[in-house]
């Protein structure tokens, strides 16, 4: 659906994007995840068309960006960040417009502007005025003009930021159904969306990409994906050195002294081992009780952190 | 929830007049359908109505030329007709970027022309419409005429004249030296993202030009002098208004305002990929 060869932009001497290399099939819901001016708009902006690349390129539906840009934008539905919209006109004339520009005709208009503003719920708003519209409402007409036309691509800027909990909740249902039909590449801040509805994570990092997977294979690799902490009363150096001497620990952390004779231990092992079980019988053998032990589950926020850490 | 409709089934087209037009429709509503065209329009009317009465006091000495000649061909019409134009076109470019709608805008399947000549025709035919109830001044003395004559049994005599070529020549330098200026104002809007920044430069360009049109005056005849006069708004105003329909302005200012248009959509793009 989409790919990008060597997409690379600058402003004058700021490297905004370096070469970047990736490619998105059709169905996937694709996350960008990056810290703030990491590359991320600009990459999209880049595919939408509106900023051309400094060199390299990319396609949409097969069509390349810089050769056959308004086929390429036929295919395209864009949200961009913050939502910019023509404050004087009001939501059913707004869409309306859109749907002409983007060239459908015909008795099409009414019915693709009905069913955008159905599907994203704007049918108490569809005369308002855009000035008078609330953020959650600007967002929803954002993106009920990126949905016009039932494009096979949908790039979405932030589309959650700055609404409430009950708005982003409908918004990524929104999103979420609309990943059978569509492509949708979003980027976002909320490490815990991209891990709810994305099936494909890119993490940009200085205008790097720096991973491009499913989020499952990101974790599994980790550093913290072996993690066990565990909580004991009992004797603490000989349990320690039986669990230094097992093979996939590497370290064992001693997280100790509270003082009410309970002991706390963090275990760093290979990623993708279970020690817990070893852990236990280990402390049952020295007759010690145990009261707590986990395994710690690697979550993109820890894929993030360690990929864009600076220290 | 309403069932999504496959793509294949949604009329669609792709011709580019469709979309310029979109885009014309939808700048010419947004002149007419908030108070912004409206208070332009109405201040020139207003400004048009100080003049109409100070031109008949006028005519009542003196007569021979047409009402439309003392109309335009006067120095109190340029100090309101330079300004029009900045009015009218410093929004066309500067609002869209100041607001972010450029974006969706040119990631929207039309090509940059487009959207340059759907906002400049826009603009145009609302400048267009600013003179229509000009038009409307020999109708208002007829009834003037009319009204005198039943009230106090006397046919007046002196009313405005008009003949189709009192009308026909002043309205067509408004509609020449107009398609120019507003070209002028359009680009000056397209190279900044403040209204009043590209309302400033277009004001600029415009005393430029009507400052270019005089230097004759001021001057005298010199060996470059016939450049001047064929630059000169104001001297054309002079003759169209006499009637005096002339090739040379519409040469001028249809081959300015193709460029100017022509620059304007360089600039458009230019902006896009050095920003």
């Amino acid at each position: 659906m989409v790919t990008a060869q060597h997409l690379h932009k600058s402003f004058g001497r700021f490297v905004a994007v370096r070469d970047a290399d990736f490619s998105i099939d059709k169905g996937e819901i694709v996350g960008f995840l990056g810290p703030n001016g990491a590359g991320k708009t600009t990459t999209m902006k880049m595919l939408t068309g509106y900023l051309p690349p400094s060199s390299g390129t990319a396609s949409i539906a097969g069509y390349d960006i810089l050769d056959h840009p308004l086929e390429a934008r036929r295919h395209l539905g864009y949200m961009p960040e913050n939502v910019p919209l023509y404050e004087d006109m009001r939501v059913y004339d707004y869409l309306e417009y859109r749907a002409k520009l983007k060239g459908i005709c015909g008795s099409s208009v009414r019915q693709q502007v009905g069913w955008a503003i159905d599907r994203c719920g704007l049918e108490p708003k569809r005369k308002n005025m855009i000035s008078t519209l609330s953020k959650g409402y600007r967002q929803r007409t954002g993106l009920a003009d990126a949905l016009l036309g039932n494009p096979d691509l949908l790039i979405l800027d932030e589309p959650t930021n700055g609404l409430d909990p009950n708005q982003i909740r409908q918004i990524r249902e929104l999103i979420r159904s609309l990943a059978e039909e569509h492509t949708v590449i979003l980027s976002t801040h909320i490490l815990s969306e991209v891990e709810m509805i994305c099936n494909k994570v890119i993490i940009i990092d200085q205008g790097n990409i720096k991973a491009a997977d499913t989020p499952a294979r990101l974790t599994a690799g980790l550093r913290a994906a072996g993690r066990v902490s565990l909580e004991f009363k009992g004797e603490l150096d000989p349990v320690v050195q039986e669990l230094e001497a097992f093979e996939p620990i590497m370290k064992v952390m001693v997280e100790d002294d509270r003082g009410d004779g309970w002991h706390r231990l963090v275990l760093r092992a290979e990623p993708g081992t279970d020690t817990r079980e070893k852990a236990a019988a280990v402390v049952a053998a020295h007759s010690g009780v145990l009261r707590h032990l986990y395994r710690h589950i690697p979550s993109l926020e820890d894929v993030f952190v360690e990929m864009t850490r600076r220290d | 929830m309403a069932e999504t409709t496959p793509s294949t089934d949604i009329k669609r087209s792709r011709s580019s007049l469709r979309s310029f037009l979109t885009i014309f429709f939808k700048e010419l509503r947004s002149y007419l359908c908030t108070p912004f065209g409206w208070v332009i329009l109405g201040c020139t009317m207003a400004l048009q109505g100080f003049w109409l009465q100070a031109v008949l006091q006028t005519m009542t000495k003196a007569t021979g030329e047409s009402v439309m000649y003392y109309m335009l061909g006067n120095v109190n019409f340029w100090f309101y007709f330079i300004f029009i134009f900045p009015l009218i076109t410093m929004r066309t470019f500067a609002d869209e970027e100041r607001q972010g709608t450029l974006e969706g805008l040119l990631t929207a399947p039309v090509t940059t022309g487009q959207i340059v000549l759907g906002k400049y025709f826009a603009a145009y035919v609302f400048y267009l419409l600013l003179w229509l109830p000009m038009y409307l001044y020999p109708w208002m003395s007829e009834i003037g005429n009319w009204y005198t004559s039943v009230r106090y049994g006397i046919t007046p005599e002196g009313c405005i004249t008009y003949t189709l070529a009192d009308w026909v020549g002043p309205y067509c330098i408004l509609a020449l030296a107009g398609a120019f200026f507003i070209a002028l104002g359009v680009l000056c809007s397209a190279l900044t993202r403040s209204q009043i920044i590209a309302g400033i430069i277009t004001t600029c360009f415009m005393i430029m030009f009507y400052f270019l049109g005089r230097v004759t005056e001021l001057w005298g005849e010199f060996p470059a002098a016939p450049a001047f006069h064929y630059l000169s708004c104001t001297e054309q105003v002079d003759a169209f208004s006499r009637g005096l329909l002339d090739t040379r302005p519409v040469v001028l200012y249809l081959t300015l305002t193709v460029f100017t248009l022509a620059l304007t959509k360089r600039i458009v793009d230019y902006r896009r990929w050095h920003r």
